[in-house]
Order: C-alpha cells, then sequence, then structure tokens
C-alpha cells in the first residue's frame, strides 16, 4: 500500500507523481511515499524477533502488553548494530499523542528545499494554515488517512537522485504537535545503516514539550564524508539503506518510526 | 582535579552550546532564528511551542532553542533554562507601548538562578523600521547599565536585513566560549 509521492522541485511544488518520475525532475530532488509495511501483521501481536541487541526486552508474555509497555532503554537503541526487524513498541504506546506533522529537507548551499511532506492541516491543530500547507494537503490526501493497519505512518520511502550524497550541508527538519499532557525529557534517538554499516546517530534531547504544543527542530550537519566505493554501492542497492528513528519520553519508548532510501532516481537501467 | 574541572573538560570536547531566544511574542525571535541559518523568512507564523536548530558554527555545536513569547506561554519558559550558556533576549525595537512590560520580563529572569551563568544579548530588532528606537535608547528603557551579574552587550540589528546579526551572534559565542571553554 504505496499511496503518494510528494515532492517539491526546489522552491516549486508540483503535483503529486511518481517516484521514479520526480525524482529525473532535478538534480537532488526527492520524492517519498509513507506506507504500511509489507508484512501484514502490523497488529502490535507479532512475536517477530527484534533486532540486536535488545532481542531479550520482553520477548515473553503477554505479547500484546509487551509491545504497549515497551521497556527498551536508549542505551539499548544506541548499542544496535543494524536495523531492528521489527517495531520494538506497539503503535498504542504513543499515550502522549505525540503526532509528527512535517519533514523536511533543504541544502543549505543552495538553499532549495530538496523534500517536505506534511501531514493534511485538518488533522492538525487549528491554527493559521499557509498556502503552502494548504497545496501539501490536497496531495497528501491519501496517504495518512487511517486504515485497518495501526502501523501505516510509521514508515517512510525516500527516493533520491545520486546527487544527494554529494551534498555538503544539509538540514533535516520535524514539526510535531503534542497532546493535553506536558512531556517531559522527550529524546529523539536515529540510526541510520547501510545494510549492517552504521552511517550516522543521532542522539537529541528535546526535553519539556508545552501541552497543546507545535515544536520544529532542524538539524544542519555536514553530510558524512563516504569513501567513494560505498557511495555507488547505495546507488545500485536501493533501499538497502534505512533508519530507526526512536522517541523516549522518560527514558520509555513511546515511539519508533523506520524509513529506507534509495539513491538512484533518474538513473535510467 | 575536581568536578569543576572534569565538567570543563567535558564540555570542551564537546563544544556544545545552548542558547536560548527569548522575549515577547512578534519580537522576531523565529525569523532571527531562521535568517540566522540561512532559511526562509517568508512564512512565519507565531510560535506555540519551540523551534530548535543545531548546527555547527566557528567550531562549535550551536543547540539555538527559540520559545514562543506569547503570555500564556512565559509560564513555560523556565522548563527551557537548564544548561543555558547564552540567553537572547530579542526586543521589537517599534513596540514602544509594550517596552515597559519587556523590561519586566527581562529583569524576571535576571534573577532566575538557572540562568546566573549566561552571557546576555540583547538584541533590538526590527531596527529596519521608522519608527524603531535605537540600541542606545533601548538600553536606556531597559536599564542594562545596571546590570552587574551577567555578561551583556545590546545590538541593534534587523532580522529582515541581517543587519548586524551574525556579528552579535559571534560575540555571544566568543563570550560563551572563553567562560566556559577556557583550558584550566
Amino acid at each position: 500500500m504505496s499511496v503518494v509521492g510528494k515532492q517539491l522541485n526546489p522552491v516549486q511544488s508540483s503535483s503529486a507523481s511518481t517516484a521514479s518520475a520526480s525524482a529525473a525532475a532535478s538534480a537532488a530532488a526527492a520524492a517519498a511515499s509513507i506506507s504500511a509495511p509489507g508484512n501484514g501483521d502490523g497488529n502490535g501481536s507479532s512475536g517477530g524477533p527484534m533486532g540486536g541487541g535488545a532481542a531479550a526486552a520482553g520477548a515473553s508474555g503477554a505479547e500484546g502488553k509487551r509491545k504497549e509497555e515497551s521497556n527498551v532503554s536508549p542505551e539499548e537503541v544506541l548499542n544496535l548494530t543494524k536495523i531492528t526487524d521489527d517495531y520494538l513498541c506497539s503503535a498504542n504506546a504513543n499515550v502522549f499523542e505525540i503526532d509528527f506533522t512535517r519533514f523536511k529537507i533543504r541544502d543549505l548551499e543552495s538553499g532549495a528545499v530538496l523534500f517536505e511532506i506534511a501531514k493534511p492541516p485538518s488533522e492538525q491543530f487549528p491554527d493559521g494554515l499557509s498556502v503552502e500547507e494548504t497545496m501539501l494537503a490536497a496531495a497528501e490526501e491519501l496517504s495518512l488517512d487511517d486504515t485497518a493497519d495501526p502501523n501505516a505512518g510509521r514508515y517512510v520511502r525516500y527516493q533520491f537522485t545520486p546527487a544527494f550524497l554529494n551534498l555538503k550541508t544539509v538540514g533535516a527538519t520535524v514539526e510535531f504537535t503534542v497532546g493535553s499532557q506536558p512531556v517531559n525529557n522527550f529524546r529523539m534517538i536515529e540510526r541510520h545503516f547501510f545494510r549492517d554499516r552504521l552511517l550516522k546517530t543521532f542522539d537529541f534531547e528535546f526535553g519539556y514539550c508545552i501541552p497543546y504544543s507545535k515544536n520544529t527542530c532542524e538539524h544542519i550537519y555536514e553530510f558524512p564524508n563516504l569513501p567513494p566505493d560505498l557511495v555507488a554501492e547505495m546507488i545500485s542497492s536501493p533501499f538497502e539503506t534505512r533508519s530507526d528513528s526512536f522517541y523516549f519520553v522518560e527514558n520509555r519508548l513511546v515511539m519508533h518510526n523506520k524509513a529506507d532510501y534509495a539513491y538512484d532516481g533518474g538513473i535510467i537501467v | 582535579m575536581g568536578f569543576l574541572t572534569v565538567l570543563k573538560k567535558m564540555r570542551q570536547k564537546e563544544k556544545e552550546m545552548r542558547i536560548l531566544l527569548l522575549g515577547l511574542d512578534n519580537a522576531g525571535k523565529t525569523t532571527i532564528l531562521k535568517r540566522f541559518n540561512g532559511e526562509s523568512i517568508d512564512t512565519i507564523s507565531p510560535t506555540l511551542g519551540f523551534n530548535i536548530k543545531t548546527l555547527e558554527h566557528n567550531g562549535y555545536t550551536l543547540n539555538m532553542w527559540d520559545v514562543g513569547g506569547q503570555r500564556s506561554l512565559r509560564s513555560y519558559w523556565r522548563n527551557y533554562f537548564e544548561c543555558t550558556d547564552g540567553l537572547v533576549w530579542v526586543v521589537d525595537s517599534a513596540d514602544r507601548m509594550r517596552l515597559d512590560s519587556c523590561r519586566q520580563e527581562l529583569e524576571v529572569l535576571l534573577e532566575e538562578e538557572r540562568l546566573a551563568g549566561a552571557t546576555l544579548l540583547v538584541l533590538c530588532n526590527k531596527q529596519d523600521l521608522p519608527g524603531a528606537l535605537n540600541s542606545n535608547e533601548i538600553k536606556e528603557i531597559l536599564h542594562l547599565d545596571d546590570i552587574t551579574t551577567h555578561h551583556w552587550l545590546v545590538v541593534g540589528v534587523s532580522a529582515v536585513t541581517g543587519e548586524k546579526l551574525l556579528s552579535s551572534m559571534d560575540w555571544l559565542i566568543g563570550d560563551i566560549a572563553k567562560r566556559i571553554f577556557t583550558l584550566d
């Protein structure tokens, strides 16, 4: 159930298009789709093995319960040596109603927005809506509507062109809202792997979040300097570059999202 | 080697600074943050929470926090004081009506224990507006000369033109670096 590809050609928004077509449009343009994971069991009762060192965490007992009350620690996910096979908490673990409403990637050299995806504003808090948001909403109407699968929306697929790997400085923004409860010690840990090779770790403490707030965080970072043979392999191995994003509140895992990445957009095979 | 020395050494290795941007609503905190980071300032709406930027600048990792300034949000500011190395107080230089409450809010912050070690940078924003007071006038109104507890500097800036924004931020970073990362 791959639903929508949304691409902003640098600056200009275009209508939703297929990933390959949009990726060819400009040097480093991106497209993405949000979809349910391939396995059909995403109901929180999967007994599948968890990845890496965290596999021991609550491996027995009532399965549904286990995933809702995950006891995976930040230290455990920081020690993972590969992408997890499964989500380490259920979609229901998000008791603080933390909701990611926007992802954006920009190139700081050119200023171009390479990628932007936003949740339909109708599902966000009713504050002023920009034209841009309205336009995005039209494209994403399909993508985030609640299907029977509770894991829908936890997984994002990004498609970039090879030029993306040549970028020097990138800004990655997330925007999120929180519900009626204040959130303490909110921490994000993100692990990026190509196969079993760790490319990058983000570890950031947001700390406190105000009830009903809308917040943004942009990480501006130098692109890791990757050896040319690795870059070539990443380009020729679409979706073998993957990431896990773990979100903790007071050291409890409340959300786990996944993404995978291709860098072969625009290459005619 | 005392605890403080160990702490200093740890931070020196990390070279990380936490900078908090505060001020009344509509002062231009988010615009300043975006301008400083080379982002478009075309569409900025009131901040109903926080905006964070993490970036490398002059060899330091800066964590910049911009927290919404509406009256209803000010009671939450305290949640962001911890570990702050630099406080940027943003002033709407053209909003003469509210300079008094601007001074009061700043005075409360300067008495805050958890901000005691922070360097203060007062940015008199919107210098591009015709009715704007200059930084000397604002220094008087905010009683900045009375401040003895913090290193401070007041600068007239414009987030729209970018005037003096970079140089004043560089002063802030330099002052923090001198305090925190000095070799013992």
